[in-house]
């Protein structure tokens, strides 16, 4: 192993487990030992297959918005609206397998739902790439406001449209089994879509790497201008990669509503765009990386609920995202510290060179 | 009722004006405040808990400005003295503060049987200016705050265009390396611009909890520190334009509440009135063509050596 790998995997496992001790420390102000609460968790994640399986559970979606965040990003553009796209791809996944649940056999009706997410995810990704390509509009801007028009509509629909057929509460109506994408493993809700998603970052490593497509996009992303001399039409290009990032962020709420809720509801999954985000850069934008990052999310989302679940001691939910972005703050500090490894490897070897 | 409106319209916008000519001061010197999210929210937690435990609105919105500033130094300290990436340092810090304000708000407050309640700011008019017709009622009959922003604007606009810090602070956005060489630290005048988008931002923060709803809830800021990051690009990144920027969105809110509270639902949905500042932001980012940007906007300095 060089130096420059085993740098990046000593300060990833430094700047997670920095992560994790400082959000330890805010256990403490609620009078709880954090040493035995992690201790707790983690001995359950290990022993309990169910909630093993809860840990792949909540990476799938996350794999899905991470991939969705680090593809635009290697064309050098931002797509924060994951949540928006993914929100739309859950309001077709539930709307359509509303409609033809019990119609056609579980196996086509999941190939359509997934095919149809699939597009409305793109949809409303292509829609910012093409205001990016022909109107020049930030991309950062309009993804991100984008999520706040997304999540009105569906907020609209499952008021009106979709709301479920009691009329109590803002929700539709619960699926069918005949809906549901079967389960992976016996005993636990995980279910075939992680599959879905590890198949995924697989496909975006191809694609990014293997084909001239993926190519295409990572010129933009280093250089559109040289890009642009050498004959890349960059705004399709644009367009592309958000039709694809919007695509993979759709494929989520196909994951999430046919495969855990199995029925829409109001405030659904808020923060898996952000996470998704975060996740990509804990993985450097590598898709392979990105599945081992969802995991670890994955796993902090599953302790925090359990901490929240331990007789006795009563600990809020939103220690989920201060241990997530504790994470996050030391990973991207690690990179820092990375560079500045680098650096001073470079300058050492100029030094020896330079002597000798 | 138009009056009422109007009043309604600049009470909206204050917050927005704070954020937004914040980030245009340190747009102008390069720094994108991404963490402007962030910092509106723990300015409204920081607010909040200082009023609620203190009694005292003062000693809140000085807590609120307080928090602002730890973010911003945090948020600093990485994108310019580390060099790290501004988008996503600035998300990261974003989940980070929703995390750490309603974790801390549990431990502080715990699980209260009733939302917990302190006496937003009151209205101050102003003898005699506020008896004039409609401008009166308008623009001399709000909280104090809004009175702050009124003075801020031209400020920072005298500040920007007028003084010799000013210079600086666009030629830093600009061209970096000839203020380097005039003996001026470029990472100092950067994190001297975000500390203050930090203290302003968490003043803003602290006009949704402390100024106008009087109480805290995780989804207080809803967006509205994006808008205010949006503004300032639509702005142009000068002044006029983000207070231009600024009373549209002001007034988008306003009528959005409005509609709400009068049962506009008949005719078009609710959540059409909360999508529409969003919406806003949209077509404005895709009509403007000329923008005006600062040429090392997100670029971290580095000498070469």
């Amino acid at each position: 192993m060089d130096a420059k790998s085993r740098d990046l995997i000593i300060t990833n496992l430094l700047a997670i487990s920095a992560g994790l001790v400082l959000s330890g420390f805010a256990l403490i102000f609620l009078g709880v030992d954090p040493i035995a609460v992690f201790g707790n968790a983690l001995k359950t994640i290990f022993t309990d297959k169910y909630t093993l399986g809860d840990v792949f559970l909540k990476a799938t979606p996350l794999i899905f918005t991470a991939l969705a965040f680090a593809f635009t990003f290697k064309a050098n553009l931002f797509n924060i609206g994951a949540q928006g796209q993914f929100y739309m791809g859950a309001i077709v996944a539930i709307a359509v397998s509303l409609k033809l649940d019990g119609l056609i056999p579980t196996g086509l009706l999941l190939a359509v739902v997934c095919l149809l997410t699939f597009i409305a995810g793109g949809l409303v990704g292509g829609l910012i790439g093409f205001l990016k390509a022909r109107f020049n509009a930030n991309e950062f801007l309009v993804s991100m406001m984008s999520t706040y028009v997304v999540l009105a509509l569906m907020n609209y629909l499952l008021r009106t449209f979709l709301k479920e057929s009691k009329g109590e509460y803002p929700q539709t109506d619960a699926l069918t089994r005949a809906a549901w994408i079967p389960t992976l493993v016996g005993g636990t809700r995980l279910h075939m879509g992680f599959v879905l998603a590890v198949l995924a970052a697989v496909g975006v490593w191809v694609l990014l790497y293997k084909t001239p497509l993926g190519y295409r996009i990572r010129a933009v992303g280093s250089n559109a201008q040289a890009a642009e001399m050498s004959g890349i039409n960059s705004k399709r290009i644009y367009i592309t990669a958000f039709f694809i990032s919007g695509a993979l962020a759709g494929l989520a709420g196909f994951t999430e509503v046919n495969g855990v809720q199995h029925m829409l509801i109001q405030g659904f999954n808020t923060g898996i765009g952000s996470a998704g985000l975060g996740i990509a850069i804990l993985a450097n934008a590598n898709p392979i990386g990105i599945i081992f990052a969802s995991i670890l999310f994955g796993a902090l989302n599953v302790i925090g609920n359990l901490m929240g679940r331990m007789p006795g001691i009563n600990i809020p939910s939103s220690i989920i995202e201060l241990m997530q972005g504790c994470v996050m703050i030391f990973v991207i500090i690690s990179y820092y510290a990375r560079s500045y490894m680098d650096n001073r490897r470079e300058k050492s070897k100029l030094k020896k060179v330079e002597e000798s | 009722m138009i009056i009422n409106l109007l009043n309604r319209a600049l009470l909206m916008s204050t917050p927005l004006l704070f954020g937004a000519l914040a980030e245009v001061v340190a747009e102008r010197s390069g720094m994108m405040v991404t963490a402007i999210e962030g910092i509106f929210l723990v300015g409204a937690w920081g607010g909040f808990v200082g009023s609620y435990l203190t009694g005292s609105t003062t000693v809140g919105i000085l807590m609120a400005m307080c928090s602002g500033l730890v973010v911003a130094c945090i948020y600093g300290g990485i994108t310019i003295f580390m060099k790290q990436h501004q988008v996503v340092t600035g998300t990261a810090l974003n989940i980070l503060a929703a995390g750490f304000c309603t974790y801390f708000q549990r431990v502080i407050f715990g699980v209260p049987t009733s939302p917990l309640k302190i006496t937003p700011l009151a209205n101050l008019p102003i003898p005699f200016l506020s008896g004039i017709p409609v401008i009166g009622p308008v623009i001399f009959n709000q909280n104090i705050l809004t009175y702050i922003v009124y003075l801020l604007i031209p400020a920072v606009y005298f500040m920007l265009y007028r003084t010799s810090i000013g210079l600086t602070i666009r030629s830093t956005g600009e061209n970096p390396e000839a203020v380097d060489v005039a003996g001026i630290s470029v990472n100092k005048i950067r994190f001297m611009t975000v500390l203050l988008a930090g203290i302003m931002g968490g003043l803003a923060g602290s006009f949704y909890s402390v100024g106008y709803l009087g109480m805290f809830t995780s989804n207080i800021i809803g967006g509205r520190g994006w808008i205010a990051f949006a503004i300032c690009f639509l702005g142009n990144w000068n002044p006029r334009g983000a207070v231009i920027g600024t009373l549209v969105f002001g007034f988008a809110e306003a009528i959005s509440i409005y509609m709400q509270t009068i049962g506009g639902g008949e005719y078009f949905p609710n959540e059409f009135f909360i999508a529409l500042p969003y919406i806003l932001t949209i077509v404005l980012t895709v009509s403007r063509k000329n923008f005006n940007v600062p040429a090392k906007l997100g670029i971290p300095y580095s000498k070469e050596n």
